[in-house]
């Protein structure tokens, strides 16, 4: 090793471990009783995690939670995908009027939405349900317009040469496509997962059955169950965060392989 | 195997001009057809036309007798070989070579001993498992011939499957080209815009130019009796000599006429002949292999002659150039369309 990149990569470490630590800290702190907390000592516990998903039911709102960012993840990258396939390579009537439609949506802030969206949902009966926490997000106007750009980079010659091959549409799209896409629909899948993760407005104006509280939600509500006057269980609400956090950090380090994996694969002309 | 009836193609592309202007052609089944023109014609768009990946506003495709016009590409069993490969990055070789098969429904296990056999005959065993990233420009040609192969298609389109190569390697694969095609026995239409490329292909040759058919003949009448002025100087390795018939001295009382002549019927002389011959002085000489090219300069304008090596030792002043008149080509100096004389 060159002695330049060892320093190099003790700045890499030191940046790490700043950006890590408030995470850190706080996974430590989950690991003690609330009395040591408060009297500045250590005493290690699983108390807070027990209490966490025995009593506040973290388990059920880590599973919602997983339920909801999972399958808008999922149906929104299909719908996007599907979309962004057909704003790149066909032309049909109405169709850059429509992707402008698309384009202008990423114009609009989510919060001016959240009262039709909400009383659309009212409306057909969908409060307090799954479909109510999925639905509204599976349109991604910046997903669309970000897979098209990527797919209209792809030469149009590949989808020629299937086509040939005898290829359906839906064909080109999926062997040929989607898997030189990777990388670009692996980072947007990302990107919509951890939004989704964290979302918090929405779940809490769509919801109001405790069953069906996303993480974020089950976090908040921490604050304000906590029992003792004026005194804030932080190591319980450290434990909760850590449910919460943990499977993000664990999903990306699996998805992280796959993204520098489909980057360095390129195209061939 | 199928023929193929081009009958009055015309084309445009959405608010652009005619590309192609009515263009009819009727290929043989079978047959090897080279269409060649200069670049921005009309060639890739008339083979995208017969490979469906475009429309046509007017004129009627038929394959094997059936009209095609609004067939899809995957139901017109033709196989392409696209300029630029298109290979698929993400795919192996075998993969690439078999994806076809695997679309048709042929069971895994049989696909790919299809495509390992095509692979041989390409010499292209060793490179399976490897992605087109990892191949040189003459094995990717190669893996877009072994696509195309696979599903033993009755007609194939090559849109100028060579100019991405090196001098060899195209003369090289130019005659296993010729050999496949021998073997496969199947329909040919190959795209060029290189003239030795289609004379030494091609069993007929399309010559086109902005967006006309100017002629559809075999090589040797294409060569000898060119419809016009254009193909003429179109085909041939260098470039014809074209005269107004009056200022030359083969010909007595014509006039009207253009003639063309090729270097190579041209001749060079150090002293007067007793035929007719065109005083000149060479300007400089180009040496071809056995051959020189001889840039002349004369009283009726530039001369290009072809001389054997050995007979031209160094530059001469003074030289006059004989003809074999019996050889001229002879176009209409007005609307430049060959014309027979005697
Ligand atoms: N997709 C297209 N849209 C608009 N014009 C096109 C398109 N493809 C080709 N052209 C035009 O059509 C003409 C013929 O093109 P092409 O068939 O590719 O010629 P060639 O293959 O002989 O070089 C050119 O002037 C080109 O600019
Ligand atoms: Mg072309």
């Amino acid at each position: 090793m060159k002695p330049d990149s060892r320093i190099l990569t003790a700045l890499a470490l030191i940046a790490g471990l700043l950006f890590l630590s408030p995470a850190l800290y706080s996974i430590f702190m989950s690991f003690q009783t609330v009395d040591a907390y408060y009297t500045g000592k250590f005493e290690f516990t699983f108390e807070n995690y027990a209490l966490a998903i025995g009593q506040y039911n973290f388990a059920r709102y880590l599973l919602n939670s997983i339920i909801v960012a999972g399958l808008v993840t999922l149906i929104a990258l299909t719908v996007s995908t599907l979309a962004a396939f057909a704003f790149a390579r066909f032309r049909f009537p109405g169709g850059n009027l429509l992707f402008a439609a698309v384009v202008a949506t990423l114009m609009i802030p989510s919060h001016i939405s959240l009262i039709p969206n909400y009383l659309t949902l009212a409306k057909v009966g969908l409060l307090d349900t799954y479909a109510g926490l999925i639905l509204p997000a599976i349109s991604n106007g910046f997903a669309a317009f970000f897979l098209r750009q990527y797919i209209r980079g792809i030469p149009v010659a590949l989808d020629e040469a299937a086509y040939m091959d005898g290829a359906t549409p839906l064909k080109v799209l999926w062997r040929v496509i989607v898997p030189i896409a990777r990388p670009a629909i692996f980072a947007m899948g990302l990107f919509i997962f951890i939004s989704e993760w964290n979302s918090y407005i929405w779940p809490l104006v769509a919801v109001g059955e405790e069953e069906l509280y996303t993480l974020q939600i089950g976090l908040a509500r921490l604050y304000r169950v906590n029992p003792g006057e004026d005194v804030i269980n932080w190591p319980l609400v450290m434990a909760a965060s850590t449910i919460t956090i943990l499977p993000v950090l664990l999903g990306f380090v699996f998805v992280e392989r796959h993204l520098v994996r489909g980057i360095t694969m390129g195209a061939v002309k | 195997m199928s023929g193929i009836q081009l009958q009055d193609i015309r084309k445009s592309y959405t608010g652009g001009p005619q590309v192609l202007r009515g263009v009819s052609m009727d290929i043989r089944a079978g047959e090897f057809i080279v269409i060649v023109g200069p670049s921005g014609c009309g060639k890739s768009t008339l083979l995208r036309l017969i490979a469906g990946l475009e429309k046509c506003n007017e004129g009627d495709i038929r394959i094997g007798g059936r009209r095609v016009n609004d067939v899809a590409p995957q139901d017109r069993d033709i196989a392409m070989i696209f300029q630029n490969y298109a290979l698929y990055p993400h795919m192996n070789v075998r993969e690439n070579i078999a994806f076809g098969l695997e679309l048709r429904g042929m069971a895994k296990a049989e696909r790919h001993a299809r495509a390992e056999e095509v692979a041989r005959t390409l010499k292209l065993d060793a490179f399976l498992d490897r992605k087109p990233g990892a191949l040189s420009g003459g094995q990717r040609q190669r893996v877009a011939m072994g696509r195309a192969m696979a599903r033993n298609s009755s007609i194939f389109l090559m849109d100028e499957p060579l100019s991405n190569l090196d001098n060899a390697l195209r003369v090289a694969m130019r005659s296993e080209i010729k050999e496949l095609h021998r073997q496969l026995g199947a329909t040919i239409i190959y795209v060029t815009h290189d003239q030795s490329e289609a004379l030494s292909l091609a069993d007929r040759i399309a010559v086109m130019k902005d967006g006309n058919l100017l002629q559809f003949d075999t090589p040797g009448t294409i060569y000898d009796r060119p419809a016009n002025r254009f193909v003429a100087g179109f085909l041939g390795m260098h470039p014809t000599n074209f005269l107004p018939i009056e200022t030359l001295p083969f010909w007595q009382g014509k006039a009207g006429l253009t003639v063309g002549m090729r270097p190579e019927h041209m001749t060079v002389h150090t002293a007067a002949p007793e035929a007719p011959a065109i005083p000149a002085r060479i300007v400089f000489s180009e040496m071809t292999g056995a051959n020189l090219m001889l840039h002349c300069e004369s009283d009726v304008g530039r001369l290009l002659v072809t001389a054997p090596r050995q007979e031209m030792v160094g530059a001469q002043e003074t030289v006059w150039i004989g003809y074999d008149a019996s050889q001229a080509v002879f176009f209409d100096a007005g609307s430049e369309n060959r014309v027979e004389h005697g």
